[in-house]
């Protein structure tokens, strides 16, 4: 038993790479077909500075190929809307704010974090992250790991699970240790 | 051997002359139109000479894609930021270095305008505290958590939103500035010298255009540079290689003349020696009394010198083969000396204690007169064979007869003519001058186009409005700064103003700092007051043990002076906006969309030890310009009058009077009412050319009525005066063409007054005699 698994390991191994691609540009292709997506979030972030992790919840909006907003409702309302080149950022206390993402590189890969992975645009994935494919398009998981050094400052990586064209979550990992999971439902 | 102590003389004189000359610096500023009693012109100079807004490059990248231009933009900012010419490179990208960041954050206490007393209290610490929770929750925490520990109250969010507020930031692209089209990267450079120290700011175009060929090597990309300093650099440039061609054309053309009319290559460089003379005597006599010279001076008096080009060759057409060189001096000295005698009498009158540069243009064409003349009547004499005589001219005979028979009813008709365009003058009077300072700008209109484009892209202050306080040290300065801060915000609220910059914003005066340091509470109320305000908060005990420090020892930090922010991006900014002159220091508040300079400039507060002055720069130089202009105007007339009184006295009869100056008063008009005509606008630039010709013209005029000349005598003047008058309007025919303003309106102008002048005085001079006699 114990050697079977190991020869089959073996076996497979010069394949693995080969199955990942596909296996990703199949995931990719499911996540491109989906036109528009809306559903409900739950963030929590564990940060050292706390002894309790941070939670919030609120609604995602997708629309293909480029119009992504994150609407925080509970505990404090923040409205962030990722649309083409520009991000717009909304406040009860400073209104409402509009960013060229060109003019914030380091804003731009969170963005297009889970933008581009809802689009199945893999080049634009690939452009800011090195991409790290693992299980089934039934049932996978994509690593991103931020290229820029800058980026590198803020992020240690990125990790987004989910089944064919559908994001079950999103994991921000940062190098000091500070974690942020989100979670994505159906509404 | 009895000739050669003149000579002599005169080289000993000409280089104690030229060695003064070339030990005296000469300075290319505006202060020629100041008057000295004005301390607003004195401050408005001041910026004019050395503001910060003088020491702007603006730089746009054009042409290639998007992405190439922000690479070069990228590339160029590292290659001239550690270069010690430049004070500031700055292209949008990462606004603020890590040091700088880590400065602002260990001055926090003193420099955040948000600290006071109830930041710190329990409710205060708690508000804040919240708010640091809410940023936390949000995706960018991740750029802001690092200061949380040492700053829960925010100050260092308040100081960067300070710092990015004091003017308007253009649009960015790729993280750097754009324009808002896309089509140009942009760029901001100061350069640590005036922008008018013309030496240094080539230097600086030359550094960055190098530093640029290297940046873009293998692109498309195309600079675009402009700036008070490049305009500055550009406008010098142009206004010397015209002048340098003109004047190299002009010089070959005079020449030409002299030798055709003379046919003696000793008439060239005899003729050149009063003119040379004129302008080392002048040059010395200003140099000696004033210590240094304006180039705008030396300009305008070369100009009013093109007066003694004219002597020799009275000398060379009155010269007979029968009489010795120095009996035609001898027979030509009475009138040469009314015609010297009423150029320095006019010029005399600009001698004005309180405008430098009139006075120096009167010193200057005074002693440059008084030389030219002793050359002539002394040194020519001196140097030419006793007997040399020019080829007579062959063709001198009858139609210089019939050109000289009095006309008298076209005499008549011209003073007609005279006076409709007088009373055309009057009429126009208003619309007359030229006020406007740029219209005479030598630079092309596309570059000012660019420089607007560039300005307002990068949302640059403009060279427009701004206040001014001055004080005697930089904490008086800047406490009225804040006083005066204070009112603007009230009238930014109201729309007076779109914003508003100063050194205030970033460093506030010691009085403020303390007063902020003193609303910091001791450190076990703050410990108690933070322990009371996290109850119930999720925050790690102990994590703002770096807070209760940082307080602590803000509490009894001396305040940070202009001095202690040496070398830093802050500092860099405070300094020019704030900075000790001559008496004393000077704040400056510049001021961007204002929309009522008027509601502005009146109830700006006053303090006792300083005073503030609302400056709107180009109407304040435009005024200047017009203030000059008037005080030469009436300069001018007490000239017209002081001529008027020594020709009577050189000629004892007023209708000789009237013969010889009424062709040139007519001649005056006539250039006027052409110039009108053609679509000037008078300017400084006309003014001066017409002193010129009022000079001229009043030589031509006594000449004409010269007393007592035989026929011969008369065909001489008129062959000296039509060579006079062809040099005059080869020379400054060939400036007329220019492209230049400054040279187009002096060569225009003294064509058509040199013309108008001989035409005048053969018409109406002899006429005028003829009746009377």
């Amino acid at each position: 038993m114990f050697v079977n698994r190991w020869a089959g390991l073996l076996l497979c191994w010069p394949l693995a790479g080969v199955a990942d691609e596909s296996a990703l540009s199949q995931v990719m292709q499911a996540l491109a077909a989906v036109p528009a997506v809306e559903t409900a979030f739950r963030e929590e972030k564990t940060l050292a500075v706390l002894d309790a992790p941070l939670v919030a919840t609120g609604v995602l909006y997708y629309r293909a190929p480029d119009f992504l907003r994150k609407r925080t409702l509970h505990p404090h309302p923040e409205d962030y809307e990722a649309d083409g080149h520009w991000l717009t950022v909304e406040t009860p206390e400073a209104g409402r704010r509009q960013f060229n993402l060109n003019g914030y590189p380091q804003l731009r890969p969170f963005v297009e974090a889970i933008r581009a992975t809802q689009a199945g645009d893999q080049a634009a994935l690939a452009r800011y992250y090195q991409l790290e494919f693992q299980g089934t398009p039934a049932d996978w998981s994509l690593r991103l790991t931020p290229r820029d050094a800058d980026a590198q400052r803020y992020v240690a990586a990125i990790v987004l699970r989910g089944r064919n064209g559908r994001i079950d979550s999103m994991e921000t990992l940062e190098p000091d240790g500070d974690r942020s999971l989100m979670t994505i439902t159906p509404r | 051997m009895f000739r050669w102590p003149v000579p002599l003389l005169w080289l000993l004189a000409a280089l104690g002359c030229g060695w003064i000359v070339l030990t005296t610096p000469v300075a290319a500023d505006l202060a020629l139109f100041a008057s000295r009693a004005d301390p607003v012109a004195e401050l408005l100079l001041e910026q004019l000479r050395s503001g910060p807004t003088t020491r702007l490059i603006l730089l746009g990248l054009a042409g290639d894609t998007e992405p190439e231009r922000a690479a070069v933009s990228q590339r160029l900012v590292e290659r001239l930021r550690d270069n010690r010419e430049f004070a500031r490179v700055a292209n949008g990208a990462d606004a603020l270095p890590e040091a700088e960041l880590q400065a602002l954050f260990a001055y926090r206490y003193r420099l955040s305008p948000t600290v006071a007393p109830e930041r710190f209290t329990v409710d205060g610490l708690r508000s804040g505290l919240q708010q640091r929770l809410v940023e936390l929750q949000s995706p960018l925490a991740v750029f802001q958590k690092r200061w949380l520990a040492g700053d829960p109250t925010g100050e260092l969010l308040t100081l960067l939103k300070q710092w990015q507020g004091g003017l308007r930031e253009p649009a960015k692209r790729l993280g750097v500035w754009f324009a808002p089209d896309g089509e140009r990267a942009l760029l901001l450079v100061e350069t640590r010298t005036s922008g008018y120290d013309l030496a240094a700011q080539r230097h600086a175009v030359t550094t960055i255009r190098a530093a640029f060929a290297t940046a873009s090597a293998g692109t498309g990309v195309r600079l675009e540079m402009s700036g008070p300093g490049v305009l500055a650099t550009l406008a010098a440039d142009t206004i010397r290689a015209q002048a340098e061609f003109l004047s190299t054309l002009a010089l070959a053309a005079v020449v030409l003349i002299l030798l055709l009319v003379y046919r003696s290559a000793r008439t060239v460089w005899l003729g050149a020696l009063p003119m040379l003379s004129a302008l080392l005597a002048g040059a010395a006599a200003v140099d000696l009394l004033f210590g240094k010279m304006y180039l705008i001076t030396l300009a305008f008096s070369m100009t009013l010198l093109g007066e003694t080009l004219d002597y020799p060759t009275y000398l060379f057409s009155h010269r007979r083969a029968a009489e010795t060189v120095t009996d035609t001096v001898r027979q030509l000295w009475p009138t040469l000396r009314l015609c010297v005698a009423t150029t320095m009498l006019g010029c005399l009158a600009m001698l004005d204690p309180d405008f430098a540069g009139l006075s120096q243009l009167g010193v200057f064409t005074v002693a440059g007169i008084a030389a030219a003349v002793a050359t002539t009547r002394w040194l020519l004499p001196a140097l030419l064979p006793p007997h040399w005589a020019p080829p007579q001219p062959t063709a001198i005979g009858p139609w210089a007869d019939a050109a000289l028979r009095p006309r008298p009813r076209l005499a008549l008709a011209l003073g007609g003519c005279g006076l409709l365009a007088l009373l055309l003058l009057i009429a126009r009077t208003p619309t007359l001058w030229e006020n406007d300072l740029a219209a005479l700008s030598p630079v092309p209109r596309e570059l000012l186009r660019l420089d607007q484009d560039l300005r307002t892209a990068l949302g640059a202050p403009e060279v427009g409005h701004l206040i001014a306080v001055t004080a005697p040290d930089a904490e008086t300065a800047l406490r009225h700064s804040e006083a005066i801060a204070a009112d603007l915000e009230d009238r930014k609220r109201a729309g007076l103003l779109a914003g508003y910059d100063g050194a205030m914003r970033y460093l506030p005066s010691a009085q403020t700092q303390q007063q902020r340091l003193a609303s910091l509470p001791d450190p076990a109320t703050l410990s108690a007051n933070l322990n009371a305000a996290l109850e119930g908060l999720p925050f790690k005990p102990g994590l703002f043990a770096p807070f209760l420090d940082a307080v602590a020892a803000a509490r009894t930090a001396p305040p940070l002076r202009p001095e202690d922010l040496r070398g830093t991006l802050l500092g860099t900014r405070v300094n020019a906006l704030l900075f000790p002159g001559e008496r004393g220091w000077t704040a400056l508040l510049p001021l961007s969309g204002v929309q009522d300079a008027r509601a502005l400039a009146t109830g700006l507060p006053q303090h006792q030890a300083s005073r503030a002055y609302y400056l709107d720069l180009r109407a304040e130089t435009n005024r200047l310009v017009a203030d000059f202009r008037d005080a030469t105007l009436v300069r001018i007339a007490w000239g017209a009058a002081l001529i008027l009184a020594v020709v009577w006295l050189g000629l004892r009869s007023w209708r000789r009077v009237v013969a010889a100056l009424l062709p040139v008063g007519l001649a005056l008009v006539f250039t006027v009412a052409a110039l009108l005509a053609l679509g000037e606008r008078l300017s400084l630039f006309h003014l001066v050319a017409l002193l010129l010709v009022l000079g001229v013209g009043v030589d031509y005029g006594l000449f004409f009525s010269r007393p007592g000349a035989d026929p011969d005598s008369r065909r001489r003047t008129l062959h000296a005066l039509l060579v006079c008058c062809g040099s005059a309007l080869t020379v400054f025919g060939m400036l007329s063409l220019s492209a230049l303003p400054a040279l187009r309106a002096i060569g225009l102008t003294v064509s058509l007054g040199v013309a108008a002048s001989f035409v005048a005085a053969l018409i109406a001079a002899r006429p005028l005699l003829t009746k009377m006699s």
